[in-house]
């Protein structure tokens, strides 16, 4: 339980390294997290999201490094897993339990005497839209068995949730469900979430933060922007201007430092595709430019770089240079 | 150490004797579901058919009745037996397969704990078919001397027995990786084990024999039970035949809790 005074950290990795006999899955990752904080783990199968999450939990072996959650060391394993909530990626259900008996029990593992557990139960079936207790989980729908998954997690009030992937097999309706409940524990509990998913467009709308691993190292840690603007991935507009301006436009654009190239459309005389570094406000700065030119744009459209561009650009240069 | 530290540290403490909900919730869900049930069930019938062809109908029944009592007390501690071994070689290994396991393992509940907890919880299994056997029994023994043995026998070498293969079942479970494996290495080991006291030409044999017999528990449990009760020989003699039973259950049930150390989830490279 978090009854403890808040560190300022909820969670603090220092050069973790993780090996399975030959293989070292995780390869000096330092990761830090603030309460109410949540955090993108991101990286391609295998880079080594699940071991960092398992470390964490204390339930895989650290070769070497430190890990520190709400302010407790590995020394003391049964003060960090009663401090973490848990939502594995292989997450199974004991199918003939209901939804109020199996939280109840995993709420009595965690110290809560019986009554405190079956309130808990309650509070957590209820938060998460559980309400129906008589039903086993084995009638339950995917969505339903993560949101269960989800209460299960939280039935401790953890400084630290650690989620693996899950929206993994939901549908839209079930994923917005799950992540806006994610959002709420975060803001109005103080929980920092780890929240290790591929669903690239769902971490860019939660996250606070994403740290982006690679063959089992952090090659990006930052916001979003700051993540994409280190990738060093393009971003692209395409603006209309008149005919006539169309030189002078070309002049203006080419002057400024985060355009790298500048580009004609001959089906469509008066369009200009523009290609600028990821910097900050570069929309503001193309449309001040060209106003500031007495240059009208009859369209503009502006493709900000996303997350998915940069992380596939963080991880292939991982990849090309192993 | 603060108020709010000390409530903490409650929940730990509470947390760190987790092997009572662990057996608490073993045991509902072995018993409530069908599980326990149709395990018993059938054993019950397999008992029920034995004890009918052993003492129910005398056109068939070729064995006296110290005979009979010892057939059934044997083919019950046998049978119990396998019961409990079915169920605690399913413990870890079928919670790592439905995926349950790495949930369990993040609470703050110490493995042991959660061992200690499934080894209590598939013992009851062999209480429920100790249960089921003593009436038969009871009702086959011929006299109350009879009786009392026969419930000696079931109770103390069927006991040691099963508490022994309950433990080597759930140690196998929880290093062994798939479910059916760990199953099928169980009982396999209780059949081997279980041979000997069947092939009397081991008996005979000059002196390997009777020590191979002796230092098996199961053979030595099953051994005692047909010296007790149909060669109707003095439990005082038959003390050497409750070593091996006592030593594989010590022996086995802190190989289990041991082991609960380096259980692992299956799937890590």
């Amino acid at each position: 339980m978090t009854d403890e005074p808040t560190p300022a950290l909820a969670l603090e990795c220092v050069d973790l390294h993780v090996r399975y006999g030959t293989f070292m899955a995780v390869d000096g990752v330092s990761l830090v997290a603030r309460p109410g904080e949540i955090l993108g783990l991101l990286g391609p199968n295998g880079a080594g999201k699940t071991s960092v999450v398992r470390a964490i939990t204390t339930i895989v072996p650290v070769t070497s490094g430190t890990i520190l959650v709400n302010g407790h060391d590995l020394t003391d394993p049964v003060a960090i897993r009663t401090s973490i909530g848990v939502l594995p990626e292989s997450n199974g259900y004991p199918g003939i339990q209901t939804a109020k008996a199996h939280l109840t029990f995993y709420a009595e593992l965690f110290g809560l005497d019986p009554r405190e557990a079956r309130r808990q139960a309650e509070h957590r079936l209820r938060q998460l839209g559980l309400d129906d207790k008589s039903q086993p989980i084995g009638t339950f729908s995917r969505g339903m068995r993560q949101r269960l998954g989800l209460a299960r997690a939280l039935i401790n009030r953890p400084a630290v949730l650690l989620l693996d992937e899950p929206t993994l097999g939901l549908d839209p309706a079930g994923r917005e469900d799950l992540l806006r409940q994610l959002a709420s524990s975060a803001v109005e509990e103080g929980t920092c979430v780890i929240l290790c998913s591929h669903q690239l467009d769902e971490v860019e709308r939660v996250c606070d933060r994403v740290a982006v691993m690679d063959h089992g190292r952090i090659v990006a840690d930052g916001t979003v922007d700051h993540v994409v603007a280190g990738s060093g991935v393009t971003q692209r507009a395409r603006i209309r201007v008149a005919l006539g301006d169309v030189l002078a436009a070309d002049e203006v654009l080419r002057a400024l430092p985060a355009v790298s190239a500048v580009e004609y459309d001959n089906a469509r005389p008066g369009d200009i595709d523009v290609e600028l570094a990821p910097v900050d406000g570069a929309r503001s700065q193309l449309l001040k430019v060209l106003l500031d030119a007495r240059i009208e744009p009859r369209a503009f459209d502006f493709q900000r770089a996303a997350l998915s561009d940069a992380f596939l650009a963080l991880t292939s240069r991982g990849r090309e240079t192993e | 150490m603060t108020t709010t530290e000390r409530a903490a540290r409650q929940h730990q403490e509470r947390a760190r004797s987790g092997w009572r909900v662990v057996l608490r919730k073993e045991t509902a869900d072995l018993w409530l579901s069908a599980k326990g049930l149709s395990v018993l069930l059938a054993f019950s019938i397999a008992l029920s058919v034995l004890a009918y062809l052993a003492s129910g109908d005398a056109a068939i029944n070729l064995l006296d009745a110290r005979e009979s009592v010892g057939v059934v007390v044997k083919t019950a501690i046998g049978l119990g037996t396998l019961t409990a071994v079915v169920v605690s070689a399913d413990a870890i290994s079928g919670e790592r397969e439905r995926g349950t396991l790495e949930a369990l393992l993040v609470t703050p509940v110490a493995r042991r704990d959660i061992v200690t907890g499934k080894l209590l919880a598939a013992s009851t299994m062999w209480l429920a078919a100790l249960v089921v056997a003593l009436p038969f029994v009871v009702v086959m023994a011929d006299g109350p001397r009879v009786g009392l043995d026969a419930v000696l026998v079931l109770v103390i070498s069927g006991g040691l027995v099963a508490a022994a293969l309950t433990a080597l079942g759930l140690a196998i479970s929880s290093f062994v990786m798939s479910n059916r494996a760990s199953l099928a290495a169980s009982i396999s080991i209780l059949l081997m084990l279980a041979a000997p006291s069947q092939l009397p030409a081991i008996t005979k044999s000059a002196t390997l024999g009777p020590v191979l017999i002796k230092a098996n528990p199961v053979s030595a449990g099953l051994t005692l039970a047909d010296n007790v009760l149909v060669k109707q020989q003095e439990w005082t003699e038959q003390w050497i035949y409750l070593l091996s039973p006592i030593l594989a259950t010590i022996a086995l049930t802190a190989a289990a809790i041991l082991l609960a150390r380096r259980l692992q989830l299956g799937d890590a490279r």
